[in-house]
């Protein structure tokens, strides 16, 4: 049987159906979950990149208080993977489920473009495919990427150059259980050599041999 | 206004303060097309027209595509100004039914102004449609007068295609999205004169709410998908009036307003602003009674205001109320068939010598860096080499590209023109798909004044689509582009759409690069450079044709990709007609010489 993954889509969000495509070519039976909707019964939720609210009071404020990621705490703490990229980390952040934060680059722009990461941690569900110190390429496309150490965290990816300004230039953590990974790069976006690379690919891969076992 | 006399006449009475309100808007040169509809009437046409124009790309899917201006507002208000420009063609794009899915930004300016780049960048990032292109072109003549064009696409399955109009009587129009404010009030005839005119205050531009516009998108989709509309316009010249008015117009029908019902978010507005308000992010769908109570609902699930604003009637009249108070009762066809300026015979010259007029050569990477690109995961070819492949997924795709060349249509109107529309064709050639479609944007000065250029354009334009085969599906003008009443050059940018398997899309390798073509220009050579540049996209040769030859953004853009280009560029005419080739020894029948060499 595929592991089932459901793919939250708030108001604003707006990668919802590229990580869904990315999830149903790796082999997971997905759904779309919605503000209503109940996220039990899935073996991976996942917060996707957008603007959830338009971004508007603090990207990822106002969805990290919807019922819907209440919920995604209750599951969370009985250790089902959660995996949030780009405003689906920023919300993991206003959540509390991950530490840190995200501020605004240090450009003060938007930055859209493929950018080299080095792979950390494979000791984790989320990036066991690669090798550890692994160097892959994969898009970001944030305004609020720069990532804020406030304590001592699990660091999963690390930019190569610094793009944004982040501390360490951290990329991606993942939280001391292992099951929530937060991610600024869009890993959904490198699934195919059409579309440039295909590094991200292996994330997907990972979260599923993890699940199978 | 302009034409008072002439609507007093066709009144047969003096116009009221609220008639002339929706009159000065309805007849602007915006809303009117006065100036240009003689010209557009005779240009050849393919696809479905109505509020974009939808060509067929197999037996499945269309293309919805349209380029549309916003010049005057993002001169006045850049940040603003600009995001709305993105907001609007969006929803003209939407209200075919199609799913937005690719937008390009062609901007003319004195230098790189932030506030226009900044708000396409947060409007279109937001609402998740990927920027994939366009043209970034920076000349002093352009100081006062920066012109924002952008040009959106969308796909729309064959049986989910929306009209844009209503088609009998008893229908209601529902108007739903953001809630209605003072914002943009006479926007349309703003857009329409000097920017020094009377309209050119802030309170003439309309405010952008990206997140409005995303709930908006989703949730019209949503109602097209469950067969609840019959009819759609977006609102966005001319507001509720506007929108009205066309959609039971066109069905030679007649619509009856009730502005009481219209969502409000200001207090104290008064009817004729609430029924010209140029607020974002509203939509005008046509309905049946029937279907209304699932349209509201879907309309709040997405956080949206709604309500039944309108029925269509048999009576071709247009009749607006205020709860009981009558606030205006016109003949329809009165409102929507603006007076039209006569046109004039244009009969081209030779091709002149033309003279290099200096745009500067700016590297455009830094401003897409900014446009999230790849949102939707189907775009192919990123921006940076000229045209922008987009996929359907599945083995469907299509190429948008952006092109003008003001820099010889200052010098001659016609065939700088007539240029854009070659060279935009060539582009699309050179990424290796076939062109099916034109979208164009006239930008212009004053037609009163120099009404001559302004028939070159469009005479230009119709003889190019006509030498080349490929028609118009949509368009749009913006006129009056002048400051102080010194004009803008002739500025015809010109969008084409083509079809191609994303599968054959080429991609630049380290290769030997050539220069292939002629450095001047003679017509009667130019389909057989279309058949060289064919060929050898098919063979698998990276193609880039430009008229700078390789230009900083090429440049840059190969670096990007890790590649470095060492060429020696052949001295080219203003007007050429040669491209660059990537690829070993290409084998072709015209004029080729090796001229460098690409690598990692």
């Amino acid at each position: 049987m595929k592991p089932r993954a459901c793919v939250i889509v708030y108001p604003g969000s707006n990668c919802d159906r590229d990580v869904y495509y990315a999830l149903e070519k790796t082999g997971f039976d997905v759904r779309y979950v919605g503000l209503e909707d109940s996220v039990n019964g899935y073996d991976l939720v996942v917060l996707p990149g957008g603007f959830s609210y338009g971004d508007y009071l603090r990207p990822g404020a106002v969805a990290a208080r919807e019922r819907v990621s209440f919920e995604v705490a209750k599951v969370a703490e009985k250790g089902k993977l959660i995996l949030g990229i780009c405003n689906g980390f920023q919300i993991l952040i206003e959540m509390g489920l991950l530490e840190g934060a995200l501020l605004q680059n240090s450009s003060g722009k938007f930055i859209c473009k493929w950018v080299d990461l080095i792979v950390e941690d494979v000791d984790n569900p989320f990036t066991n495919a690669f090798r550890k110190g692994e160097k892959i390429r994969i898009p970001i496309a944030h305004g609020f990427g720069r990532y804020v150490k406030v304590s001592d965290v699990r660091v999963v990816l690390r930019y190569v150059d610094d793009v944004n300004g982040s501390d360490e230039r951290i990329a991606g953590i993942v939280n001391e259980g292992k099951n929530i990974f937060g991610l600024m790069p869009h890993p959904e976006r490198a699934v195919e050599d059409l579309l440039g690379g295909s590094d991200g690919l292996k994330f997907f891969e990972s979260i599923l041999r993890y699940l199978k076992g | 206004m302009r034409y008072v006399e002439e609507l007093k006449e066709k009144l047969g009475r003096e116009p009221t303060f609220v008639e002339l309100q929706a009159f000065s808007v309805m007849w602007s040169e915006h809303c009117g097309y006065s100036h240009t509809k003689g010209y557009i009437r005779k240009l050849p046409k393919i696809g479905v027209g109505g509020n974009a124009g939808v060509v067929s790309l197999d037996e499945y899917y269309s293309v919805a595509f349209k380029i549309e201006s916003h010049n005057h507002p993002s001169a006045i208000e850049p940040y603003n100004g600009a995001a709305t420009g993105v907001g609007g063609i969006i929803r003209d794009v939407l209200a075919m039914g199609a799913r937005p899915t690719a937008i390009l930004d062609s901007l003319h300016m004195s230098r790189v102004v932030n506030g226009i780049v900044e708000g396409i960048a947060d409007y279109g990032n937001s609402i998740g449609v990927p920027t994939v292109g366009g043209e970034l072109r920076i000349s002093e003549h352009y100081k006062h007068n920066p012109l924002v064009n952008v040009l959106a696409a969308g796909i729309v399955r064959h049986d989910l295609m929306v009209e844009s109009k209503a088609n009998r009587p008893g229908q209601v129009i529902v108007i739903f999205g953001g809630a209605t404010g003072r914002d943009g009030i006479h926007g349309a005839s703003f857009a329409s004169e000097d920017l020094t005119g009377e309209k050119a205050t802030k309170l003439s531009i309309q405010v952008g709410d990206p997140f409005a516009e995303k709930m908006l998108i989703e949730a019209f989709l949503k109602m097209v998908e469950e067969g609840l509309v019959e009819g759609a316009q977006d609102l966005g010249a001319g507001g509720v009036l506007s929108a009205t008015s066309e959609l039971a117009s066109r069905a030679g029908l007649g619509a009856v307003v009730h502005l009481e019902r219209v969502p409000l978010r200001e207090k104290g507005m008064l009817p004729w602003e609430i029924l010209i308000s140029e607020s974002q992010e509203r939509m005008a769908v046509v309905t049946s009674p029937n279907k209304v109570e699932r349209i509201l609902e879907i309309a709040k699930k997405h956080l949206l205001f709604g309500n039944v604003v309108a029925e269509i009637v048999e009576e071709p009249i247009y009749r607006v109320l205020y709860g009981d108070e009558l606030v205006m009762e016109v003949p329809i066809g009165l409102l929507t068939d603006a007076p039209e300026e006569p046109i004039l015979d244009y009969i081209p010259g030779d091709v002149p010598q033309f003279q290099r007029v200096v745009f500067e050569d700016v590297n455009a990477g830094f401003v897409f860096e900014q446009y999230d690109h790849m949102v939707g995961t189907d775009t192919i070819v990123p921006p940076g080499f000229g045209a922008a492949v987009m996929r359907i997924k599945g083995n469907l795709g299509y190429s948008l590209v952006t092109h003008s060349r003001a820099d010889l249509a200052i010098q001659d109107p016609y065939w700088g023109t007539y240029a854009a529309v070659l060279e935009a064709i060539r582009k699309t050639l050179a990424v290796g798909a076939k062109p099916l479609a034109i979208t164009n944007c006239v930008n212009y000065g004053d037609p009163d004044v120099d009404p001559v250029g302004l028939a070159a354009m469009m005479t230009a334009l119709k003889d190019a689509c006509e030498f080349s085969g490929v028609y118009v599906a949509s368009g749009n003008a913006s006129l009056y582009n002048t400051y102080m009443g010194r004009p803008i050059p002739p500025t015809l940018v010109v969008g084409v759409l083509g079809k191609i398997d994303p599968r054959k899309v080429v991609r630049p390798k380290p290769s030997k690069v050539y220069a292939v073509g002629w450095p001047d220009f003679d017509l009667s050579r130019e389909k057989k450079l279309w058949e060289v540049i064919e060929k050898l996209t098919d063979e698998g040769y990276f193609v880039l044709s430009s008229s700078r030859l390789l230009t900083r953004t090429h440049v840059e853009t190969f670096r990007e990709f890790g590649f470095s280009v060492k060429v020696r560029l052949p001295e080219v005419l203003p007007l050429h007609q040669m491209v660059l080739v990537f690829g070993d020894d290409p084998k072709v029948d015209i004029p080729s010489r090796e001229i460098g060499q690409l690598s990692r």
